[in-house]
């Protein structure tokens, strides 16, 4: 091993602090809305013959009543299952025939739609969107109904309650925020509210959320924008507004916790785990930006602090993650995750992490880390910003969280506004003993 | 308000199609014998580079098993110059990731950096290439973690079934009856020496390919490498000749192994049979096939079990193409409940690929999709990458991506039958079951599938 304190010569190049950034290059838009509120955004780029379309629809999990959890995710498998002019299952049909791709996903805060498509097939996906967006109902049936949630209660059964440490994670989200707030539950639902779901359920909240004026529509990549244009206003132009969307009720937070929660869950696994959750300030304040950052020092690679000592150095843990979770209404939350190495309590892997997080909260990152960390977003963002699909996913989600797609080119900018100052100040105001959830996984013999 | 939706009539035809090649590649031989593969991609600032070495886990000594990967883990953790935490802090001020990797056919080096950054970045990538040390320390470690990494599997279902399936499939002693990281048997006895060992032998430049991809413009490849390589030289005598191993295909009737998870809610189900090669003459009937089986989201597996019964989230099927004979599969994981009706359902789907054909549409569906896909496939640098290094590894022709399109569009609806005749074999197939064995033998016996066996093990203590 060779002397940490030594030099790097020229093969080590670029050292501590002497970063040049590569600058992402400018993703261009047009930004417009058509006479019913349909927010139109526009991105041309004919590097490849692919072009993507994004839907996205200002409704989440957060929206949901009590008693209905689930739903904004059901009804997004309702949104395959036919429109007027559209067979159950034809949707996808009609895509992958065309040689495309596309999803849907559901999340606390919104819930999208989209499909990537070689460019000349451009018109069928905005014919597509469309026609769910406008005729959705007409094809709804109790049948269509059951057999979905049976799908969905399959989702939950893979992805939760068949899975090693399955809950986990919703319930950090239940112990962050408190009954009654939108992000209390998880958007997968419980079983009791999925079997309760009612095909008049359904119909509402299809003439609640899913109106044009509730929506944007984002298209990116090899298509020429006039043309774009004139489908879209063709399309969805008859489709009428929905003049009375509930507005969302006040799910301001106040920042912390307060008092610590602690929660063991004894269950069938071979090594511990610590899931920690806190409060955090929301998306769009830069002490959020600050948090990326901060997760990025502590356990964002094979050198971050957390990985080093616990991973490498002391050997007390399998693997660490840290990561700031992006919401919009009244917090986020900032998770820490570790597993217990073979023999290593758990109680040991906790106190190490705390102590780091104590200490980036006291004393500031050092200018290299800083620059590393940074260094690493800047690719991450580079390497998202090549594909057409993930610039649309972003320019709705920019449209539809802060009301301004142009956020696309100003990301980059804003982790590199973050300095050991502010990674110190946003630690040091969330990263509290009493603002700390713990959900602990031990094995149950 | 009457609203006039009446433009929605018309589903909308598509547009002319734009043309589209595979990126242009060229080929070199470097003085060490080494080759070199650049795709020049403007506009695309994040570079990929790849180096592909012989030395999968297809090619290990069985005592050895998990040796390959565990040394391309180990490759980054020091050189004979730095520590592997000054190899990472370095990587990360170039905003590099550098990482090694084995698989079953190759062992592989990759970086992504953006493009103004890949000299310094190429500095270090020939560094661990070059003089790793293996320090025992780091390799021990890793070992750890492998074994830790079975206990965390053993307790996922899905993870589970992916470590039983090949044992299930192929022969005892076969490398593919063992997952490519290994089992615990051989990982706990690896250590420094069979790390260094195994990476001597892969590491012979007449043996390996450097590939390239992305916005490339005013940098010289060829001489930075004939610089960095300058030391990099061939061992004494002939190049290794490497023998890709034949593969038995044990099964003569189908049998049903359940391995049991008590508690399960769901039962993870793999359906599976030694398979075929990536370099077979039907290669593109198969995949076609493959497709309209368990490939797209029509496909007949997943129509059956998601979107007529319910029974899953989601049902598909592959093949998995390596040099030597890898696995056939069709996956799912079911509601415990239905587990044997599941089975029943997947099972006559693989009879009647075999002997209806498919309708026009299915046909059309999975040409037009893999046809059309493949342009969105390769958006990216390291996709191009990755393809090119495909090509590579098979020792496929330097046009086999560029008649990738016209080969899928021109297969027949008989060329597929043929091929799920000549690949598919329900009858001499491993059903595989992770889940309640209390819940789900007793119907799985009475569904006739074939003999039925209940594994148990005890899970092993942390």
């Amino acid at each position: 091993m060779s002397d940490p304190s030594a030099p790097l010569d020229a093969t080590a190049p670029a050292a501590a602090g002497a970063v040049t950034w590569a600058g992402v290059p400018t993703v261009p838009y047009s930004d417009e809305r058509l006479p019913n509120g349909l927010r139109l955004v526009l991105s041309e780029d004919h590097l490849a013959p692919v072009v993507a379309v994004n839907v996205w629809y200002a409704v989440g999990s957060k929206h949901e009543q009590r008693g209905k959890t689930g739903f904004a995710h059901l009804f997004e498998h309702i949104m395959f299952q036919g429109s007027r002019h559209v067979a159950k299952t034809e949707h996808q049909g009609l895509v992958q025939g065309a040689g495309g791709t596309n999803n849907g996903t559901t999340w606390l805060d919104r819930t999208n739609y989209f499909e990537t498509l070689p460019s000349h097939q451009l018109e069928l996906a905005l014919w597509l969107e469309a026609d769910r967006m406008a005729t959705l109902l007409d094809a709804l049936s109790q049948e269509n109904l059951d057999l979905q949630r049976e799908v969905v209660k399959n989702e939950r059964r893979l992805r939760y309650d068949n899975q090693p440490y399955g809950l986990a994670w919703e319930k950090l989200q239940a112990a962050v925020f408190p009954e009654g707030h939108g992000y209390h539950h998880s958007p997968i639902g419980s079983m009791a509210d999925l079997d309760a779901a009612s095909l008049e359920d359904v119909r509402g909240f299809f003439r609640t959320y899913y109106a044009p004026n509730n929506a944007v529509l984002s298209i990116v990549g090899d298509f020429e924008p006039n043309e774009a244009r004139a489908w879209a206003a063709r399309y969805f132009g008859p489709i009428p507004p929905n003049p009375s969307i509930p507005p969302l009720g006040d799910m301001s937070l106040p920042p912390i916790l307060g008092t610590e929660y602690r929660e063991v869950v004894p269950d069938d696994v071979p090594l511990p785990r610590m899931h920690l959750g806190l409060r955090a300030p929301v998306w769009g304040d830069p002490a959020f930006d600050a948090l990326e950052v901060a997760a990025q020092i502590l356990a964002g690679g094979k050198a971050s602090r957390l990985y080093h000592r616990l991973v490498r150095e002391e050997r007390i843990a399998q693997d660490v993650s840290a990561s700031a979770i992006p919401l919009v209404s009244g917090a986020s939350l900032f998770a820490l995750v570790a597993t217990a190495s073979p023999g290593t309590d758990i109680e040991q892997v906790e106190a190490a992490c705390w102590q780091e997080m104590e200490r980036i909260a006291y004393e500031p990152v050092t200018a290299d880390e800083l620059a590393r960390a940074q260094a690493l977003l800047e690719t991450a963002e580079l390497a998202a910003l090549q594909h057409v699909e993930e610039r649309a996913d972003r320019l709705g989600m920019y449209a539809t969280l802060f009301d301004d797609p142009g956020r696309i080119n100003e990301q980059l900018a804003r982790y590199l506004a973050v300095d050991a100052v502010a990674v110190q100040a946003a630690c040091a105001a969330s990263l509290l003993p009493d603002n700390r959830a713990f959900v602990i996984y031990v094995p149950k013999s | 308000m009457t609203v006039d939706l009446s433009v929605l009539d018309v589903r909308p035809s598509p547009g002319r199609p734009r043309p589209y090649h595979f990126p242009h590649f060229e080929r070199r031989t470097l003085a060490n014998g080494a080759q070199l593969v650049t795709a020049d991609l403007p506009g695309r600032p994040l570079v990929a580079v790849r180096l592909i070495l012989e030395g999968g886990a297809t090619y290990e000594p069985p005592d050895r098993g998990g040796v390959s990967i565990l040394a391309a883990h180990a490759l980054t953790e020091g050189t004979e110059r730095y520590t592997a935490i000054e190899l990472v802090e370095a990587a990360e001020r170039l905003g590099a990731e550098l990482s090694a990797e084995a698989g079953w056919d190759s062992f592989s080096l990759a970086l992504t950096v953006p493009a103004h950054r890949l000299e310094p970045a190429m500095a270090l990538f020939v560094e661990v290439l070059s003089r790793p040390t293996f320090p025992a320390r780091e390799v021990d470690r890793l070992r750890d973690e492998r074994l830790a990494d079975l206990l965390q599997a053993r307790a996922d279902p899905r993870r589970l079934a992916e470590l039983s399936f090949g044992a299930a499939v192929f022969e005892p002693g076969s490398p593919f009856a063992r997952p490519a990281g290994g089992l615990e048997e051989t990982v706990r006895r690896l250590d420094r020496a069979a790390v260094e060992e195994r990476y001597v032998d892969v590491h012979d430049p007449r043996l390996a390919t450097v590939i390239v991809a992305g916005q490339l413009e005013g940098i010289d490849l060829a001489a930075l490498l004939e610089r960095l390589f300058a030391d990099w030289h061939p061992a004494a005598g002939e190049a290794p000749v490497v023998r890709w191993p034949t593969v038995a295909d044990p099964i003569e009737r189908t049998f049903v192994r359940i391995v049991d998870r008590p508690g399960s809610v769901q039962s993870e189900v793999r359906i599976g049979h030694v398979g075929v090669p990536r370099r077979i003459a039907d290669f593109y009937a198969t995949i076609v096939m493959s497709a309209a089986l368990g490939g797209l989201f029509r496909s007949r597996l997943q129509l059956k079990l998601r979107e007529e019964k319910g029974y899953t989230y989601g049902a598909s099927a592959s093949f998995d193409f390596r040099r030597s004979p890898g696995p056939f599969s069709a996956r799912s994981a079911v509601r415990t409940d239905a587990t044997a009706p599941a089975v029943a359902d997947a099972m006559a789907e693989l009879r009647r690929i075999r002997e209806e054909p498919v309708r026009p549409e299915e046909l059309d569906a999975a040409r037009d999709y893999l046809v059309g896909v493949f342009p969105l496939r390769f958006e990216t640098p390291a996709a191009i990458a990755s393809a090119l290094a495909g090509l590579v590894v098979q020792r496929l022709p330097d046009d086999e991506l560029e008649r990738y399109r016209p080969s899928v569009a021109a297969v027949t609806a008989d060329e597929v039958l043929a091929a799920a005749e000549a690949h598919i074999h329900p009858d001499r197939a491993a059903i595989l079951v992770v889940g309640d064995a209390a819940r789900v033998e007793a119907d799985l016996r009475a569904a006739g599938l074939g003999e039925v066996e209940v594994v148990r093990e005890a899970a092993p203590a942390a």
